[in-house]
């Protein structure tokens, strides 16, 4: 484990012992990790009171569930972010977003400059390595697909595009990048 | 879905959230009948997760702590559904012997799983679930036959450990079964109660327990 990721050791700890029922571990990774999983949930909903749900129902399936995080299969930090997004993405692909939703403030964080933000976990190394390697157009879609949880028409919609073109572009993305992190 | 190819790119879609909601909710089954398809969902999940650092943290709001808390603490007050599944313990032998019956041919069929658990309505009647636990704590719950769900409802399936009096809850249960990773113990009880859409808000049973078995080793 390289010294840059001493969070994500601390993370899964305290993962294992909410496992045991510590209730005391759970406040503390509510406070190590509330405000991050909540940002992730913010994106993805744009609303607060939906975001709150997202992360409350996160952080009682974090209780219920902490038994299922296996330190050999992952990372702590991407057990919780995922349990999070997908919340996240539950809410708003069952509450069918207003389009006009999605005009909200426009984060510009689709720049490589922005990738360096990627690089406090190993997996954050490789990922940003191989999405540098994304025409911009294509890695500009699957960033906003992942943090901003936009769906393949979301994105059609927004960037003025043909769903299937955005269909194969986000699949090619996916390929190439699955070949990357395999090199 | 045959092709690898194609099952992993929808698993990567899946874990990326490009899925709309028709194909989101397919690649949602497919996860709970399809164990490979649900390995590849995990592979992206921990590829793509590092790009949540994009996203600025913000601070919830300052009652969610309590929300949660309540949420997960005061679980205990809802134990009443436990109290039908104590004396309903007592009648798992018959399942004990069906499933020891069902053995070999589970054998046959799965991967080798270690322990089976038969689980029937609470109010007596024939199997309606059978759960198998394999190696590395492959949970398969499978109907045996059509379970009817109510309209607005699902079910939810919930892990009792012996000596505990709290169920862990080990999410939705669809219809058509599903698999998850779940280590268990022997002697576990596996419980499937009746929920609100989505599943128990509070951590612990809101509505009736429905099915139950208790987990025993293959021998």
């Amino acid at each position: 484990m390289p010294d840059s990721t001493p969070f994500a050791d601390d993370t899964a700890t305290l993962l294992h012992r909410c496992a045991h029922g510590d209730r005391s571990a759970f406040r503390m990774l509510y406070d190590r990790c509330g405000a991050k999983l909540h940002g992730v949930a913010l994106r993805i909903t744009r609303q607060a009171s939906l975001a709150a749900d997202a992360t409350q129902e996160a952080f009682v399936q974090v209780w219920q569930q902490a038994h299922r995080f296996d330190p050999e299969r992952g990372s702590a930090d991407a057990f919780l972010v995922t349990l999070v997004r997908y919340r996240a993405l539950d809410i708003v692909r069952r509450t069918s977003r207003e389009i006009s939703g999605y005009e909200g403030e426009e984060q510009e964080d689709e720049s490589p400059d922005a990738l360096s933000r990627l690089v406090s976990s190993s997996e954050g190394v490789a990922l940003k390595r191989c999405l540098e390697r994304l025409e911009t157009d294509r890695r500009k879609m699957v960033m906003m697909a992942f943090v901003d949880g936009l769906s393949h028409s979301d994105l059609a919609q927004k960037l003025s595009m043909p769903l299937g073109t955005v269909k194969s572009a986000i699949r090619r993305s996916l390929l190439s990048l699955r070949e990357c992190l395999a090199a | 879905m045959s092709d690898p190819g194609e099952r992993d790119a929808l698993a990567a879609e899946y874990a990326l959230g490009a899925l709309d909601h028709d194909e989101w909710q397919e690649a949602q089954r497919l996860i709970a009948r399809d164990p490979a398809f649900a390995r590849a969902v995990a592979v992206w999940e921990q590829h793509l997760a590092p790009m949540a650092a994009l996203a600025d943290p913000a601070d919830p709001p300052a009652d969610l702590w309590g929300r949660i808390d309540t949420a997960t603490a005061s679980a205990n007050d809802n134990v009443v559904p436990l109290r039908r599944v104590r004396w309903w313990q007592a009648g798992t032998a018959g399942a004990l012997a069906i499933a020891a019956s069902l053995a070999a041919f589970i054998v046959l069929r799965q991967s080798e799983p270690t322990h089976v658990a038969v689980l029937a309505p609470i109010a007596g009647g024939t199997a309606v679930l059978l759960a198998t636990e394999a190696p590395g704590g492959h949970l398969t719950v499978r109907p045996n036959g059509t379970i009817a769900v109510p309209p607005g409802k699902d079910l939810e399936l919930w892990a009792l450990a012996k000596g505990e009096t709290k169920p862990r809850s080990l999410g939705v249960l669809p219809a058509d079964g599903r698999t998850l990773i779940a280590p268990l113990a022997p002697d576990t009880q596996l419980l499937v109660s009746l929920e609100p859409r989505g599943g128990s808000s509070t951590g612990q049973p809101t509505g009736p327990v429905v099915y139950g078995g208790t987990l025993a080793r293959l021998n």
